[in-house]
C-alpha cells in the first residue's frame, strides 16, 4: 500500500470505530519490504523475499480496553474486526489507568534520525547474495575451520503509520541491513562454534565481509579445547556483547509492568543508589542513524534522552502510559522497549581490564534463560577464557556462571572504553568482581 | 472464482464479529470453515478451484524446480489476561495469507503474501521460482485431495468459537484460586490463550490437504512475598482440545501448582554447586530431552553436518535401556499434529532405540538429501515461514523403577522440578534452568533450592543415565529455532543422571 492509501485507510478506520461506539482508538499500520538470503556452503540455502502488511488497533470504551491485529487488510474484514473488539472490550474491566497518552506535538523532524537510507533499496540481491557467499567462502576456506553453520545478507525496509482518536498523526520510515555468519571447529565430539553479525540503518556502515568473516572465525578458533574448570569465586571481565545481555536482564528489571507487578528487586527503588557510582545509563532514541532510533514510540509517544541510571542511582524506569498512570509518573516514552540504551564508556582499554585479572573469566558467550526478575538472581550456562596473572590463557566451556544482579550492578569495577552501538541495548567490556563460576 | 473467493473471505469476516457475542452463530461459522475438510463439494481452496491452484503451481516450476508448493493459512488466535483483579484486555489477532515455496536441489526459494488475489499469489511464486536457472518443468500428477486423521483434535468444543463470557469465568475461577491459596500470595495474573489455524497444502507432486487444528493455553503467574523476600512462579495447561478440557488439569489446579510453588520459593536456597547426581523429576524434565537429545536429531543439523550425531546412525550412543521417540499423534497434546505443514501424515518416530539412534526428524527436503523418507516433521510457525525439521512430542519411554526408589539410592544430590526452560548449541553443550529443586538428603527431599543451572554436553548425559522411573509427565513449551517458534511438549520419567554440573551462586 502506497502512503496516502494508508492513512486513508487508517483515518476512516477511526471514523468507523467512533460511529460505532468507541471512545479511543488506536491504529498502526506497519509495511515492509523485506529480503534475505542464506548461504549454505557456497549454494543458495534459503531466499525469501516478501511484502507483508500489519494492521494493529486499540480500542478503549469506558476505560475498558480490548486490542487486535490482521494481516488480512480487506475493508470487510478490518471493519469486522473492529465491531468485534469494540464488542470485547465491553467485556473488560473499568481501568481507570487505561486510556490513550494525552495530546502532545511532536517537534522533532523525524529525517534528522537519518533511519532511512535509499542507499539499501538499491542493492541488487545478486549483490546481497555475493556478500554473504564471500562470509562463508572466508571461514571454509581457512584450513582449521571444519563446518560452516551458514552466512546470510538481509535487507528490510519498513513504513510505521500510527494514528489515534486524540489527534495523533506520526510516520516514519526505516531501512536496515543485517549480515553474519557462523562456524564450528573442533576435535571429534569436542566441537566449538561462534558466529558474528552485524546490522545497520546506513549502507556505509555495514561492515565488510573479510572483517565479519574474520570476527567469527577468531571467536571460534580461541575456543578450541575448552574445558570445565574448578567451583570458585573469581572476577568476570565481560565483553561487550555480554554486558549488553546483562543490560537485557536490568531492561526486565525497571519496565514498569515489572514495578507495579512488583516482579522486579527494584520496585521502590527510584533515586536510590544501586550501582557501583561509575556506572551511567542512558537510553536515547534520538541518536541518529542507529538501529533503535524512533521518532515516537509504539503509543504515539515523543522519544527522548533519559538517564536510568547516574552516577549509581537509579533515576528512572522505563514506562509506557499505562504503567505511568499506575506509578503516578509520567510516560517515558517506552512502549516499544528501549531505544538506543548504552552503558556510557570509561577510560580502560579492554586490555587494561583484562591485564588488571589476577584468576577471573573473560565471558564470551552464554547459554539458556536463567534470569528471575522479582529477585534479581541469574544463573546461566558459560564459555570464555580463563585468565591467569592478567593474560588470556586457555578457553573454558561448560560452566555456569551464578549471581544477583543487585550485588552485580554494586559490584562493577572497571567500565571499559570500547562502545559500539549494535543493538537496541549496547555497552563496553566490564568487569565485575565476586561472581560465583561451577564447574568440576 | 471471483465470486466464491469473497464468499470465503466474507464468512471470515463475518465469523469474527460472531464469536463473542453468538454461540449459535459460530457453530454455524464453523460448519462453514469445516467444509474446506473432508467433504469439500465445490473443490474450493481458500477461494480457488484447483485448476487456479495447479496453474500457480506450474509458475512455480518454470524455471526448472523440482518442486512448488502453496500454503495457505487463515488463523485466528484469541487471548485475554486478568492481573490486578481486573480482565485488563483482549486481544485477537487474524493470520491471513500464502506461502509460495520453490525447491530446486537443495536449495529453497520463498515469498509470501497477504493479498489472496491470483496476481499476488502468482508474482510470489515467480520470486519464489528465480533460484532456480533452467527449462521449465511440468506438474507432475493431478492435485489428489487426502484427509487426514481425525482423532488429533478435539474440535467439539474449539475456544475460538467460545464466548468470552465464558472464557472470563473460568480465567477468574483460576485467578481467585491461587490468590486465595495463602495470604502470602501478593499478585497473579493469569492468561488464556487460543486459536485457530486452517491450512491448504498443495504442492506440484500432486498433494492437496487441508487442515483445522485448536491450540489453547492456560498459563498462570504468582508472585508471594513475605518477610522482605520474594518468589515468582509459573504454571500452565494446554492442548489442541476445547472448552471441555479432556484430560487435561482444570484451570483450579494448574492455579494450586503456580501457587504452592510460589509459596516454596519464599524458602529456597540456592544450590550446592558443582558435578554431582542429579535427579530430574517428571513433571518438567522433559526438556532436558527435547535440548539433549531432540535438537541435535533434527534432520537438518545432520546433513550439515552441524549436530554431533550426523556420523553415528545405527551407533550406541545411551545406555542400551534408554528409548526415545517423537510422536506427533497422541490425541490433543500441545505438540500434535495430523499432517505437519507440508502436508505429510504425521507418525511416531522412533530415534533412539534401546540405546541405538536409528532415526532423525527429517522434512522434505532433509529426506530428499539424505535419501530416506519424510516422516512428518517439517514445521513452519506461519505462512511466512519456511518448513524445517522440528520436533513435536518428544518422550523418553518409560522404565522400571518406582520413582521413590530411586530417590531413596541418593546419598546426596540435587532434584530437579520445574523450570523456565532451555537451550542448546549445534555442538551439544545444553542447559536448563532450574525455577524450583530441592536437596537431596540420605534418600529424602530435604531443602528447597532455587536459580540453579544443569548444564551438559548431550553425548555425555546419555550415558550418564542410570535409572528410569516407570512413570512420566509432559513439559508445555514453545520451541524456537531459526526466528520460529512452535509448540511442542517434551515428556520424561524421573531420571537419576549420575554425574552432571548445578551452577549457583557459591
Amino acid at each position: 500500500m502506497k502512503n496516502n492509501q494508508l492513512i486513508d485507510l487508517s483515518e476512516n478506520l477511526i471514523k468507523f470505530a467512533k460511529s460505532k461506539g468507541a471512545h479511543e482508538v488506536q491504529i498502526s499500520i506497519n509495511t515492509n519490504n523485506d529480503f534475505e538470503v542464506q548461504i549454505m556452503n557456497q549454494e543458495i540455502e534459503k531466499l525469501n523475499q516478501s511484502n507483508p502488511t500489519e494492521l494493529n488497533l486499540k480500542i478503549i470504551i469506558d476505560k475498558k480496553v480490548a486490542t487486535a491485529s490482521s494481516s488480512d487488510m480487506q475493508q470487510n474484514t478490518l471493519e469486522n474486526l473492529i465491531i468485534n473488539t469494540i464488542e470485547r472490550a465491553k467485556l473488560s474491566s473499568q481501568d481507570d489507568f487505561a486510556g490513550l497518552p494525552e495530546k502532545e506535538e511532536i517537534t522533532f523532524n523525524t529525517e534528522q534520525l537519518e533511519i532511512f537510507d535509499p542507499k539499501i533499496l538499491k542493492i541488487k540481491p545478486e549483490e546481497k547474495i555475493q556478500f554473504a557467499k564471500k562470509i562463508e567462502k572466508i571461514g571454509l576456506d581457512n584450513p582449521k575451520i571444519k563446518v560452516s553453520t551458514g552466512s546470510y545478507y538481509a535487507t528490510s525496509h519498513g513504513q510505521n503509520y500510527l494514528i489515534n482518536s486524540n489527534g495523533f498523526q506520526g510516520f516514519y520510515e526505516y531501512t536496515v541491513c543485517y549480515a553474519g555468519g557462523g562456524f564450528q571447529s573442533g576435535e571429534d565430539d569436542n566441537l566449538v562454534e561462534d558466529y558474528w553479525s552485524e546490522s545497520h540503518v546506513k549502507l556505509s556502515e555495514m561492515k565488510s565481509p573479510e572483517y565479519i568473516a574474520n570476527k567469527a572465525i577468531e571467536r571460534v578458533l580461541r575456543m578450541i579445547g575448552a574445558k570445565k574448570v574448578k567451583s570458585q569465586v573469581v572476577p568476570v571481565v565481560f565483553d561487550p556483547l555480554m554486558s549488553a545481555s546483562l543490560l537485557g536482564f536490568l531492561v526486565q528489571c525497571i519496565t514498569g509492568s515489572s514495578i507495579y507487578m512488583k516482579r522486579s528487586f527494584l520496585v521502590d527503588k527510584l533515586n536510590t543508589k544501586i550501582a557501583s557510582e561509575i556506572v551511567n545509563i542512558i537510553d536515547n532514541p534520538l541518536l541518529p542513524a542507529k538501529i533503535g532510533s524512533r521518532p515516537f514510540d509504539a503509543e504515539g509517544v515523543a522519544s527522548k534522552k533519559i538517564n536510568i541510571i547516574e552516577n549509581g542511582i537509579l533515576k528512572n524506569y522505563l514506562l509506557d502510559t499505562y504503567s505511568a498512570r499506575k506509578l503516578k509518573m509520567k510516560s517515558t516514552g517506552h512502549a516499544s522497549g528501549p531505544g538506543n540504551l548504552y552503558l556510557q564508556q570509561g577510560h580502560a582499554t579492554p586490555e587494561e581490564i583484562i591485564s588488571s585479572v589476577k584468576n577471573g573469566l573473560y565471558l564470551t558467550k552464554t547459554i539458556g534463560q536463567g534470569t528471575m526478575p522479582t529477585t534479581g538472581d541469574i544463573s546461566k550456562g558459560a564459555y570464555g577464557i580463563w585468565i591467569e596473572n592478567g593474560k588470556l590463557t586457555y578457553p573454558v566451556a561448560e560452566i555456569t556462571f551464578s549471581g544477583n544482579l543487585a550485588d552485580m550492578l554494586n559490584n562493577i569495577t572497571m567500565i571499559g572504553n570500547d562502545l559500539e552501538f549494535r543493538s537496541s541495548i549496547n555497552a563496553p567490556t566490564i568487569q565485575i568482581d565476586n561472581i560465583s563460576i561451577s564447574g568440576t | 472464482m471471483e465470486k466464491t473467493r469473497r464468499e470465503f473471505l466474507k464468512t471470515t469476516g463475518l465469523g469474527i464479529s460472531l464469536i463473542a457475542t453468538s454461540r449459535l452463530w459460530s457453530n454455524n461459522l464453523f460448519a462453514a470453515l469445516t467444509l474446506e475438510k473432508g467433504n469439500n463439494m465445490n473443490e474450493e481452496y481458500f477461494g480457488f478451484t484447483k485448476e487456479d491452484l495447479k496453474k500457480l503451481l506450474a509458475f512455480g516450476l518454470s524455471k526448472g524446480a523440482d518442486l512448488s508448493e502453496l500454503y495457505f493459512e487463515h488463523t485466528i488466535a484469541n487471548s485475554v489476561t486478568m492481573s490486578e483483579d481486573i480482565i485488563k484486555s483482549s486481544s485477537q489477532d487474524i493470520a491471513l495469507g500464502v506461502g509460495t515455496r520453490v525447491i530446486h536441489g537443495n536449495q529453497t526459494g520463498y515469498a509470501f503474501t497477504n493479498e489472496l488475489t491470483f496476481e499476488s499469489i502468482k508474482n510470489a511464486m515467480l520470486t519464489a521460482a528465480s533460484i532456480a536457472k533452467s527449462k521449465p518443468k511440468i506438474i507432475k500428477a493431478n492435485l489428489e485431495q487426502l484427509t487426514t486423521k481425525s482423532k488429533i483434535y478435539d474440535l467439539s468444543t474449539p475456544f475460538a468459537h467460545a464466548n468470552l463470557q465464558d472464557k472470563i469465568e473460568l480465567i477468574k475461577t483460576a485467578y481467585n484460586t491461587a490468590l486465595k491459596y495463602d495470604s502470602r500470595i501478593q499478585k497473579v495474573s493469569v492468561s488464556l490463550l487460543d486459536n485457530l489455524q486452517q491450512i491448504t497444502i498443495a504442492n506440484s507432486d500432486g498433494l492437496i490437504i487441508s487442515d483445522t487444528r485448536p491450540q489453547m493455553r492456560i498459563g498462570i503467574s504468582v508472585t508471594a512475598e513475605d518477610k522482605g523476600k520474594r518468589g515468582t512462579s509459573f504454571a500452565s495447561e494446554g492442548g489442541r482440545f476445547g472448552m471441555d478440557f479432556k484430560n487435561a488439569k482444570t484451570p483450579q489446579q494448574v492455579a494450586e501448582t503456580a501457587a504452592s510453588e510460589a509459596l516454596i520459593l519464599l524458602e529456597a536456597e540456592n544450590p550446592p554447586t558443582g558435578e554431582q547426581i542429579v535427579v530430574l523429576s517428571k513433571d518438567q524434565s522433559g526438556v532436558m530431552i527435547h535440548e539433549a537429545v531432540g535438537h541435535p536429531l533434527e534432520a537438518d543439523a545432520n546433513w550439515k553436518k552441524q549436530s554431533i550425531m550426523w556420523d553415528k546412525m545405527n551407533q550406541m550412543v545411551s545406555k542400551p535401556f534408554v528409548t526415545i521417540y517423537d510422536d506427533a499423534t497422541i490425541p490433543y497434546y500441545r505438540g500434535s499434529l495430523a499432517i505437519d505443514d507440508e502436508g505429510t501424515i504425521t507418525e511416531n518416530v522412533l530415534l533412539i532405540e534401546n540405546g541405538k539412534l536409528v532415526g532423525f526428524m527429517n522434512d522434505r527436503l532433509s529426506a530428499k538429501i539424505m535419501n530416506t523418507k519424510p516422516n512428518g516433521h517439517g514445521r513452519r510457525e506461519s505462512y511466512k515461514h519456511i518448513p524445517i525439521p522440528r520436533m513435536n512430542n518428544t518422550i523418553l519411554a518409560q522404565g522400571e523403577h518406582d520413582p521413590e526408589e530411586i530417590i531413596k539410592s541418593v546419598k546426596k544430590g540435587f532434584y530437579a522440578v520445574s523450570y523456565q526452560g532451555g537451550q542448546v548449541s549445534n555442538t551439544g553443550k545444553f542447559t536448563f534452568s532450574c525455577n524450583l529443586g530441592y536437596l537431596i538428603e540420605d534418600g529424602k527431599l530435604t531443602k528447597p533450592l532455587k536459580n540453579a543451572t544443569l548444564i551438559g554436553t548431550n553425548v555425555q548425559i546419555l550415558n550418564e543415565i542410570s535409572m528410569i522411573g516407570n512413570d512420566i509427565g509432559f513439559f508445555l513449551g514453545t520451541c524456537g529455532k531459526e526466528g520460529q517458534s512452535v509448540p511442542v511438549t517434551c515428556g520424561t520419567p524421573t531420571l537419576k543422571i549420575d554425574k552432571m554440573t548445578v551452577g549457583g551462586a557459591i
